[in-house]
């Protein structure tokens, strides 16, 4: 009885007091002034708005205590009202409430959350929502731009081929050193149109100079060939015309037999020759040091050898002209930009 | 497929080169390969590491620079001359390719490029059988 009054208390108190005292008059008023003390006070004991209210009368009295509220709802014992009040084991439960709450709110935009959530996603540098969500598919393919061997080729800045793209771009004409198996092979001269990670290059305008190599015995005695070397068998090969086999094995043979003499003053004369790049000159030292250390043996044979095979053809020294080459950079030695 | 080959009187029915695999196209749209690409059903001259040189028509190039060739005259470093009917050249035998006067680099690395471009998206634009196509004109 009294968790009922309590809880219509609390439900709303001002409306309780009001009816209370409406429902009351109807019996009780006139008679707790008029009548007997006796009713009065059972009147007020049993009727639950009172402060006077006994429950303990109220719950042995043989009439059922009149109540106020007509849909008030009837709990059986303490348990079940606490139970109650604590949010039930229903739909009344705190949870319960907040996602019946929640469901209520579905689909509904909550601002709030919204912006909630908006803070959490990872911020793109430039790209504004409204743009990405009415185009998502093509920007997710505009974002990874087609590589390609152009598209490529300006992407190297700072390294060894981004020089190589600045003799691109600004057309300066370079030297490439090509290798063959066994040393320098000879030097091409011209313009680089294309190239790519592996120095496959494609020219234009190219003049090589290159040396045939040569066959059999010879090979395992040929000097190592450098650009000095290279260049001044070509003039002594022009400078000689037609009788050049001879004139050549004269030239080798002087220049063999100078070298023991004096090993290092002939790298400084061959240096003297119209090729720049002080890095020749070292590389020149450095074959002819091992070459005098290998002993005179070794150029006895050479300056006998070429005298017994006669005229000779290879390790001859070429020059042609090709409009557009195609380079393996497999065979790229160095490249030596001439700016000129 | 292409204009240039039906131009070109020494290819005759040039065969349209396919790419064996993304991979290899993916290499040679990333390389120089990509030239020699282009050279497919021209006469040019490669030259080999060992001396020797190849003339004849490129009938295809992979992307590893291995290189078919067809009509080969062949020039041993002693300067011998064989006629080959056909001439494959391991691409790590390659030194150099000698590139058709006639033939702009840039353009040809262009349209290889492009011939690239519109096999990878041959579907979105259009190409291709369509299941439902609502609309065909």
């Amino acid at each position: 009885m009294e968790e009922r009054e309590r809880k219509s208390m609390k439900s709303d108190s001002k409306e309780t007091a009001a009816a209370a005292s409406c429902s009351s008059t109807t019996s009780v008023p006139e008679q707790p002034k008029t009548d007997s003390e006796t009713g009065d006070d059972d009147a007020l004991k049993t009727d639950v708005c009172s402060d006077k209210f006994d429950p303990l009368l109220a719950l042995y009295s043989p009439s059922a205590p009149p109540l106020p509220f007509p849909n008030i709802k009837c709990f059986n014992n303490v348990a079940e009202y606490e139970s109650f009040l604590k949010g039930g084991r229903g739909r009344a439960k705190p949870e319960n409430v907040e996602k019946k709450r929640r469901k209520a709110m579905k689909g509904v935009a909550d601002p709030e959350r919204i912006e909630r959530l908006k803070n959490l996603m990872v911020k793109k540098p430039e790209s504004e929502e409204g743009e990405s969500s009415s185009r998502a598919t093509p920007r997710r393919k505009r974002q990874k731009p087609q590589k390609n061997v152009l598209t490529r080729m300006p992407l190297c800045k700072g390294s060894p081929l981004g020089e190589l793209y600045r003799c691109v771009e600004e057309r300066i004409r370079v030297k490439v050193h090509i290798r063959t198996f066994k040393g320098l092979r000879g030097v091409c001269s011209g313009f680089v149109v294309a190239f790519d990670k592996f120095w496959n290059m494609a020219m234009v305008d190219v003049d090589e100079t290159y040396r045939e190599p040569l066959l059999g015995e010879a090979l395992y005695h040929e000097k190592a060939l450098t650009i000095s070397r290279l260049i001044e068998k070509l003039n002594l090969q022009e400078s000689s015309g037609d009788n050049e086999p001879v004139k050549k094995h004269e030239a080798q043979k002087k220049s063999n037999e100078r070298q023991p003499a004096d090993p290092k003053t002939t790298p400084k004369s061959s240096s003297a020759q119209p090729t720049k790049g002080d890095g020749r000159t070292a590389e020149t030292e450095l074959s002819q040091a091992v070459k005098t250390t290998q002993g005179k043996h070794n150029v006895s044979m050479k300056a006998q050898g070429p005298e017994k095979k006669g005229p000779q053809t290879y390790g001859k020294v070429h020059t042609r002209h090709i409009n557009q080459l195609f380079i393996r950079g497999e065979n790229v030695v160095l490249v030596n930009p001439q700016p000129l | 497929m292409e204009s240039e080959g039906a131009e070109s009187s020494a290819s005759g029915p040039a065969p349209v080169e396919v790419f064996s695999s993304i991979r290899e196209r993916t290499i040679a749209e990333n390389s120089m390969v990509i030239l020699l690409q282009g050279l497919q059903g021209e006469v040019t001259t490669v030259d080999l590491r060992n001396e020797s040189t190849a003339r004849g028509r490129v009938v295809s190039v992979d992307a590893f620079m291995n290189v078919r060739l067809a009509d080969v005259l062949y020039r041993d470093r002693r300067g011998q001359l064989t006629q080959l009917q056909d001439l494959f050249v391991t691409g790590r035998n390659v030194r150099y390719v000698h590139i058709p006067d006639h033939m702009d680099i840039m353009k040809t690395i262009q349209n290889q490029l492009a011939k690239i471009h519109r096999v990878r998206n041959f579907a979105s634009e259009g190409g291709g059988r369509k299941e439902y196509a609502k609309k065909t004109k």
